[in-house]
C-alpha cells in the first residue's frame, strides 16, 4: 500500500475550479516533483496535503490514515517555504527547536536534535545567528533543518529554491536531495524549474490546468512525454508538421523527406495530418553518424553558444532547431547550405493532446 | 548659496522660533519663582505636591491599561483582518480614525448617555465601573495610532507564511499569536503605546467630563490657580511627552526583528 496517497482530489475557488480529479500515490521514502507552470494547481495540492486548503472532494491519506479531518498542526508533515518563513524573532536554534518544543519534548532531546539537524546542513556554527544575519542559502537550510527536526512523515517543498541565486540553487538541491536519501523521508517538491524537477526526483507529475498530464519518472517524462503539453513544457522540442504517408508502412512526408515511424500511427489514414517531435539534441550531421532515418533540409542560421552550436534547418516549412556540442575541430554550418540530419526513427515522438 | 536653499534656512529658521521661543519663555519662567535669581523651586512645588503625585500616578495607571487592552485588542484584530479579512480592511480602517473626526467631547457625551448610572451597562454608576469607561474611551482615543503602527509592523513581516510555517510545526493560536506574532510586530506594538502612553499623559476632556483625578484636570486645575508651576508642569508633560517619543525612535532603529526574506 503506498504511504500517501491523493484519491480523486478536486479544489474550487468560488466558480472556478483549480484542481480536478488529481490522483497519485507515492511510495515511503519517494523523491515526487510537481511540475507545470504558474496557476497549473501544483501548490493548491500542496497546500491541501498539508491542511492549509481543504479539497473540495475527494481524500488525502497518509500512511493509511485519513487526513482530511485533521487539522494542519495535527498532520506531522514538515514543510519548506518559498519564502524562508524564518520566525525573525529567534535565532536559529530557536527556529530549528520551535516545532520540538511546541511537541513538549524534553529540553536534553530537543537540544541533541537541533544539534543534529544544524550537523546535517553544516551550519551547526551559526546557531546564535538570526535569520536577518544570513544569506538566502543559509535561510533555507535552517528552514529545512526547522522542518526535519520533528521527524515529520511527509516533507512539503514549495518551491524552496526559486528566491536564491543560479549557483546557490545548484548546490543547495544537491543538498536537499541528498538529505533526503539520507533520512529516506517521502518528499513532495513543487517546481516550476524543469531541470529542477529532472535532477532530483524518482517521479514527476507534470501538471497543466489542474490535472496531472503525465506522471512518471525523469527519463519517461523527457523522452517520452504523453501530450503535446508535456512534450513542450519539458525540455525544448522541434514540433514537426507531417502527412501521413502509407499507414501500413507507418511512414510519413517531411516536405519531401519521407521517414518511418517507430510508432503506429494509428488509426490514421493517408494524407492526415500529424504531429511529430524531436529533441534538438538528437541526431547528428555528420555522414558517418549511425542512424536509421534522415531529414535533409536547408540551413537557415546557425549560432555559437560555448558548449553548444545551434543551427535552424528548414525542413519542408518546419523549421527544426539541431544543437551539436561543441568540440575544437567543429564546422559551423553556413546559412544556405544543404544539410543532412541523421538520428534514429525512435527519436521521432508522436504528440497527442 | 542658491536663493531657494536660503528661503528653505530662513522657513526652517521662523518654524524653530516659533516652536522654540514660547518653550523657552515658558522654561525661563518656570525657573522664576524665587525672588532675583534662577530655581527649580517651582518644580519643587510640584512634584512635592500630593495631587500632582496622586494624578499622575493615576493616569500612569490608566495609561498602562489601555496600553495592555489596546494591544489585546488591536493586535488580534489587524492580525485576523490581515490572514482572515482582507475585505474588511478599508471598513477597519475607516473605523479606526473615526476618534479623529469626532471631537472627544462628543464621544464622551455619548459614552455618559450610554452608559450613565440608570443605563443598562452603569459604568457610571462606580468608581470601578468609571475607570474602566475612562480606560474604553482612552482606547478609542488611542485607535488610529495603536491600529496604524501595529498594522505596519504587521505588513513588515509575512503574516500568512509566518502563521502558516508555526501552524504546520505543530503549533495552536495561543503560541502562534503570542510566540510568533506578538514579537514580531514589538516594534509597532511598542511604538502604539508610546504615542498611547503621551496621549493619556496630557488627555483631559474624558477625564474631567468623567470626573477622575487625572494629569489633564489637574493640569488644568494649578493652571488656573498658581503663577509658575503651570509652566513647569507645561514643561515636563512635554518632558513626558518627548521621552516617548524618543523611545518610540529608538525602539524602531534598534529593533533586529528584521523580516526574513528572500
Amino acid at each position: 500500500m503506498s504511504f500517501l496517497v491523493l484519491e480523486n482530489i478536486k479544489k474550487s475557488f468560488g466558480q472556478t475550479q483549480v484542481v480536478k480529479d488529481f490522483d497519485m500515490s507515492i511510495e515511503k521514502g519517494e523523491f515526487v516533483s510537481f511540475l507545470g507552470p504558474s496557476g497549473c494547481g501544483k501548490t493548491t495540492v500542496l497546500r491541501m496535503i498539508a491542511g492549509f486548503e481543504t479539497p473540495s472532494g475527494g481524500r488525502i491519506s497518509i500512511n493509511g490514515k485519513d487526513q482530511n479531518r485533521l487539522k494542519t498542526s495535527q498532520r506531522n508533515i514538515g514543510m519548506v517555504f518559498q519564502a524562508y518563513a524564518l520566525f525573525p524573532n529567534m535565532n536559529v536554534f530557536d527556529n530549528v527547536a520551535f516545532g520540538l518544543k511546541v511537541a513538549g519534548k524534553p529540553k536534553a532531546e530537543i537540544e541533541a536534535r537541533v544539534k543534529e539537524m544544524l550537523s546535517l546542513i553544516r551550519l551547526d556554527h551559526l546557531a546564535d545567528r538570526y535569520p536577518y544575519q544570513l544569506s538566502g542559502g543559509q535561510q533555507q537550510r535552517v528552514a529545512l533543518a526547522r522542518a526535519l527536526a520533528p521527524k515529520p512523515q511527509v516533507l512539503l517543498l514549495d518551491e524552496p529554491l526559486s528566491a536564491l541565486d543560479a549557483k546557490i540553487r545548484v548546490s543547495l538541491r544537491e543538498e536537499i536531495r541528498q538529505i533526503q536519501s539520507q533520512l529516506g523521508i517521502t518528499t513532495v517538491f513543487v517546481t516550476h524549474d524543469q531541470e529542477e524537477a529532472l535532477s532530483i526526483s524518482d517521479r514527476i507529475v507534470v501538471m497543466n490546468a489542474g490535472r496531472a498530464d503525465q506522471i512518471g519518472t525523469p527519463s519517461e517524462i523527457y523522452n517520452h512525454p504523453a501530450t503535446r503539453f508535456v512534450a513542450s513544457f519539458v525540455g525544448t522540442l522541434n514540433m514537426i508538421e507531417a502527412t501521413v504517408a502509407d499507414p501500413a508502412a507507418n511512414t510519413v512526408n517531411v516536405g519531401d523527406n519521407v521517414v518511418r515511424l517507430r510508432e503506429s500511427v494509428g488509426a490514421l489514414r493517408a494524407g492526415d495530418k500529424l504531429s511529430i517531435a524531436l529533441r534538438p539534441e538528437a541526431g547528428s550531421l555528420s555522414e558517418n553518424a549511425k542512424g536509421d532515418t534522415s531529414l535533409t533540409g536547408k540551413v537557415v542560421s546557425s549560432h555559437f553558444l560555448g558548449s553548444v552550436i545551434r543551427t535552424k534547418i528548414d525542413v519542408g516549412g518546419n523549421r527544426i532547431s539541431f544543437d551539436m556540442f561543441n568540440a575544437p575541430d567543429a564546422v559551423m554550418p553556413q546559412a544556405g547550405e544543404t544539410v543532412t540530419l541523421r538520428f534514429n526513427a525512435s527519436d521521432f515522438l508522436i504528440v497527442r493532446d | 548659496m542658491k536663493t531657494s536653499r536660503v528661503l528653505a534656512w530662513i522657513a526652517i529658521a521662523i518654524g524653530a522660533i516659533y516652536f522654540f521661543v514660547p518653550l523657552i519663555g515658558t522654561f525661563e519662567f518656570s525657573l522664576r519663582m524665587r525672588r532675583g535669581e534662577y530655581s527649580f523651586d517651582a518644580y519643587q512645588s510640584v512634584f512635592s505636591d500630593i495631587q500632582f503625585q496622586q494624578t499622575f500616578g493615576f493616569s500612569m495607571l490608566m495609561a498602562l491599561f489601555t496600553i495592555i487592552f489596546g494591544m489585546l485588542l488591536v493586535v488580534p484584530t489587524a492580525y485576523w483582518v490581515r490572514l482572515r479579512l482582507p475585505q474588511v480592511r478599508p471598513v477597519i480602517e475607516f473605523i479606526t480614525l473615526l476618534p479623529l473626526v469626532i471631537p472627544a467631547i462628543v464621544i464622551v457625551f455619548g459614552y455618559l448617555r450610554l452608559y450613565n448610572s440608570s443605563s443598562w451597562l452603569p459604568f457610571t454608576g462606580s468608581v470601578g465601573g468609571t475607570n474602566t469607561l475612562l480606560v474604553l474611551s482612552y482606547m478609542t482615543l488611542s485607535l488610529p495610532y495603536m491600529y496604524r503602527a501595529v498594522d505596519t509592523a504587521m505588513r513588515a513581516i509575512d503574516v500568512r507564511t509566518l502563521t502558516e510555517a508555526a501552524e504546520i510545526l505543530g503549533a495552536k493560536w495561543p503560541t502562534i499569536m503570542f510566540r510568533c506574532i506578538f514579537p514580531n510586530v514589538m516594534s509597532g506594538v511598542l511604538s502604539g503605546a508610546f504615542i498611547t502612553f503621551a496621549i493619556v499623559m496630557g488627555e483631559f476632556t474624558m477625564a474631567a467630563l468623567l470626573n477622575r483625578p487625572a494629569f489633564g484636570p489637574y493640569l488644568q486645575l494649578v493652571g488656573a490657580n498658581k503663577a509658575y508651576e503651570p509652566s513647569a508642569l507645561a514643561i515636563i508633560a512635554f518632558a513626558i511627552t518627548w521621552l516617548s517619543m524618543g523611545l518610540l525612535q529608538l525602539v524602531t532603529r534598534f529593533s533586529k526583528l528584521t523580516p526574513s526574506r528572500p
